[in-house]
């Protein structure tokens, strides 16, 4: 396992400047593209921390919004509330994302094909939706399994609003990203290491705890890092449930005090967003210092490779019926609370009388509005573009990362790093005080959002392209090198097919998140460019949660229907089957 | 000088006759066709401002694209247009505390609509910026008529304050919505001494969600019994069969509304006819038939005895007010 390691040395990033080829161009015109992206907006948004100006105005240095934030004990206290709502979330999505992802991808569990493809459902789901429904499902009044399990069995109610509630529900949402992330390392895994551990004696189990485990622990600890991260930073759940729960976490803290203020209180909102990133950067060096010895992890080879099937006999019954009991509670159950709620003209606990007040009138008027067609043809094409450019960007970031080894490397994949760790809100703000100042007219147009939603996820693309990158040995590459193809000719046709797991895995995840992206595109878009996420809230807010869960229903179609197209397209949809 | 204007209804309101606009003066009318639409910033809901919107594309062939959002985000999105100078809307229209912020800060040019005619000169801006308050929204306590019974319900606010409501009570967040927390200051008025501890009771009965929207959702599907919310909404969602109704409070509280120019309006002679439209007979009327309370004497929404209330028109707090309000109502409702 330590092919290479050698000439990996010599191709360490402070050489290859001295030579100046093109690697060197394209890794520096990466970095500077990727300092503007992250770094402008994030320097925005320290300065206005310190600044006792608003957004788009001059002030002078201030420490007064640290004093604010940081002399209040109650901001300790939701500290401790928001590490346990981010590891419980984050360590339930891994959980059951990483059972999933086995029995999709490594076992012969009858509908594997069907579970993956409902597996990416709940990732198209906007999360308000999705905790909106489980409230609908666990409110301690109204809750329809309460309601069911009061009156067959007489049990007191489960209460969704609760630290608890909150944990499960994230947990949830967060669930197909560890899927995919996970799902995709397991399918680039090298069959010859479990084989020859078998060969040697070893049953399924050891070598599964031997073998498989140790490799799939850079994706897990992908998953992990990021659905942490994405927890802490989680707004929609804790703005459902936290709230009537009398409960506080970070995010809704920075809401509250900050930009729901009357009036809004941007620096505020800033000087709380510093602490995320001190969180964040320091799980970014966490991660790199467990993942440094990249090379225990490189599993594919020139040898070539195809995940090998665990047989599990009898067995596989009993799989199919856990899957399919994640999926339900994954799926299942928040989209048909969708659909149930896209066809009553308000919400009603469910009845024979309820049935006979349903009505398709919500589905009626996304056909006959001319903002929610428009809305959606903003959406698809911020989602389609966005995704291609980000993902093409998340692979030159990932090679350069990985391959090229250095201090400025490291620099790269931290910096690549620095939006996973503020709010979305916040982060909107930081774009909004870089972008006004900006002597470019993209301010108030589409490509401000394409520009927020390239920098703002590009780690969701990072993450399964690093986890898929470390797995791919440099062998390859030096081969096609050795034989005189460039840097983009060997990128383009060694290293990209091989990297298409981790690609199509992080490609899908973008799609999904834009097409429903709402906290940044809020405060960025314009009446005449509205995408899907404020449109939503914006119906929410406007008394019609019938609309609302109806484009969410077509919008979640929509996103499967495109995600299993873009699947077949590349020929991933044939190693499911 | 903060005493409150009292408005018994809309008969105190002189409507010095009709001046519906059949038509803006041509000039002014082939401008706006010429400027193509007309922006507007708000926080009306949207199926109200539909009526506004139909009567103003109707008559001026002009489309309207309505950003609708909760006055604090149209306050944000308007204070950061304003001071960046990358304006985007030609109308505002939400609550008077809002539109006076961000009167102050320039977002807003003098106009004096032929329709404010027909306000009383008292309810006039001095400075000739904001339009007279043309409608009211009044908040009272809204409770679900399935669950209660009738003597079960609660006749007054002070009721909310009983044992018998802990945990069963729901008001959006006074800490950071403008609305509540209106509301609660105007209740001290009207209190006095004994609003500290009732407010103290009421908390510890209340839970919170973001929005009085959101109050009146969670209270028609049965999560809680009572909340505190907007009376309009009883029509807005009675009419679709919800369960949802409110108290006859005497006096009913409620908040003033205005609507202004841009300052720096892309498209300002569709943007003066719009206002024209908004604060005319005919818009005022189509607004009270969607269910809210206009200023147009013997005109009523469509609510059960909405003839009868009495109206207090709170006074809308200065933005100081509110951070010394914020303060309070953290440690009252949020820390406990």
């Amino acid at each position: 396992m330590q092919l290479g390691g050698a000439v990996s040395r010599t191709l360490a990033w402070p050489r290859a400047w001295g030579r100046a080829d093109a690697t060197v161009w394209i890794g520096g015109g990466v970095g500077v593209l990727l300092a503007f992206l992250t770094l402008y907006p994030t320097a925005m948004l320290f300065y206005g921390s310190l600044s006792d100006a608003p957004v788009g105005t001059l002030g002078r240095f201030t420490l007064a919004h640290y004093r604010a934030a940081y002399t209040d004990p109650a901001t300790y206290r939701l500290m401790a509330n928001s590490f346990v709502f981010a590891a419980g979330a984050a360590g339930l999505s891994v959980l059951l994302g990483l059972a999933l992802a086995w029995i999709t991808v490594r076992t012969n569990a009858p509908g594997r094909a069907l579970f993956e493809l409902v597996a990416l459902a709940p990732n198209v789901l906007p999360p308000l939706l999705v905790a909106t429904s489980w409230t609908l499902v666990l409110s301690p009044r109204i809750g329809i399994l309460n309601l069911t399990l009061l009156r067959w069995l007489g049990l007191p109610p489960l209460n969704v609003y609760s630290l608890g509630g909150m944990v499960f529900v994230e947990g949830l949402v967060l669930t197909p990203l560890a899927f995919l992330i996970i799902a995709a390392a397991l399918r680039a895994m090298d069959p010859s290491l479990e084989e020859a551990a078998r060969l040697a004696g070893s049953g399924h189990l050891d070598a599964a705890r031997r073998i498989t485990v140790p490799l799939v622990v850079p994706a897990v600890l992908a998953a992990g890092t990021l659905n942490f991260v994405r927890a802490i930073e989680s707004f929609d759940v804790p703005a459902v449930i936290a709230l009537p729960a009398g409960i506080e976490v970070f995010s809704t803290k920075i809401f509250r005090e900050a930009l729901a203020a009357f009036p809004p209180n941007h620096n505020l909102a800033a000087t709380y967003a510093v602490s995320q990133l001190v969180i964040a950067v320091a799980l970014v060096l966490v991660y790199r210092r467990i993942t440094g010895l990249s090379e225990r992890y490189a599993t594919i080879t020139g040898r070539g490779y195809r995940p090998n099937v665990v047989d599990l006999g009898r067995w596989r019954y009993v799989a199919s019926g856990a899957a399919l009991l994640i999926l339900g509670v994954l799926v299942v159950v928040p989209f048909l609370v969708l659909v149930y709620v896209s066809l009553l003209p308000f919400y009603e606990v469910p009845s024979w009388e309820v049935l006979g007040r349903l009505t398709g009138r919500h589905y009626a008027f996304l056909l006959q509005s001319d903002r929610a067609a428009r809305a959606l043809r903003v959406s698809l094409a911020l989602a389609l573009g966005g995704a291609t450019l980000a993902m093409l960007l998340a692979s030159l970031v990932a090679y350069f990362a990985v391959r090229r080894r250095g201090r400025l490397t490291g620099a790269l994949e931290a910096l690549s790093f620095v939006p996973w760790a503020f709010p979305g809100t916040a982060l909107a703000i930081g774009l909004l005080w870089a972008y006004v100042q900006l002597p470019l007219p993209i301010y108030g147009t589409v490509w401000i959002l394409l520009i927020s939603y390239v920098t703002r996820f590009l780690p969701y693309g990072l993450r399964p392209m690093t986890a898929t990158m470390v797995q791919v040995h440099r062998e390859l590459e030096e081969s096609s090198r050795v034989c005189g193809a460039g840097f983009l000719r060997t990128f383009q046709r060694v290293l990209l097919p091989l990297l298409k797991p981790g690609f199509l895995a992080g490609w899908a995840i973008l799609f999904t998140i834009y097409v429903r992206e709402f906290s940044t595109s809020v405060f960025l878009y314009t009446p005449r460019a509205e995408p899907v996420g404020p449109l939503l809230y914006h119906l929410w807010q406007d008394a019609q949660p019938g609309r609302m869960a109806a484009l969410g229903v077509v919008v979640s179609l929509i996103c499967v229907v495109v995600v299993g197209l873009a699947r077949r397209w590349v020929g991933e949809g044939k190693t499911l089957r | 000088m903060r005493k409150a204007k009292v408005l018994v209804g809309c008969l105190l309101v002189l409507w010095l006759g009709a001046t519906a606009l059949g038509q803006g003066p041509s000039d002014v009318v082939a401008a706006a066709r010429r400027e193509g639409r007309v922006v507007v910033y708000g926080s009306m809901e949207s199926d109200i401002f539909e009526v506004v919107r139909k009567i103003y594309e109707g008559r001026y062939a002009v489309p309207v694209e309505y950003w609708r959002a909760p006055n604090t985000r149209v306050l944000d999105r308007v204070l950061t247009e304003v001071r960046t100078g990358r304006v985007g809307f030609d109308v505002v229209l939400t609550n008077a505390a809002a539109m006076k912020l961000m009167k102050r800060h320039g977002a807003f040019t003098r106009y004096a609509s032929p329709s404010y005619e027909a306000f009383p000169r008292g309810s006039h801006d001095p400075d000739g910026v904001l339009s007279p308050a043309y409608r009211l929204t009044p908040i009272s306590i809204v409770f679900n008529s399935r669950q209660l019974r009738p003597q079960d319900v609660p006749r007054s606010v002070l009721d909310l304050a009983e044992p018998r409501w802990r945990g069963r009570v729901l008001l959006a967040d006074p800490t950071v919505n403008v609305i509540p927390a209106t509301w609660l200051l105007g209740l001290r008025r009207q209190l006095g001494e004994a609003w500290r501890p009732f407010v103290e009771r009421l908390a510890a009965n209340s839970a919170l969600v973001e929005s009085v929207l959101e109050v009146a959702q969670k209270v028609i599907a049965g999560e809680y019994p009572v909340g505190v919310s907007f009376i309009k909404y009883v029509h807005l969602f009675g009419k679709e069969g919800a369960p949802l109704d409110y108290v006859r409070l005497d006096p009913v509280l409620a908040l003033p509304s205005h609507v202004a120019v841009s300052s720096r309006a892309a498209h300002p002679a569709a943007a003066r006819l719009f206002v024209d439209t908004l604060t005319s007979r005919a818009g005022l009327l189509a607004l009270a038939q969607a269910g809210e309370f206009v200023l147009v004497p013997g005109v009523y929404p469509p609510i059960k005895d909405a003839d009868k209330l009495r109206v207090l028109v709170l006074d809308e707090p200065s933005e100081e007010e509110f951070r010394r309000a914020r303060e309070e109502f953290t440690a009252l409702f949020r820390r406990r």
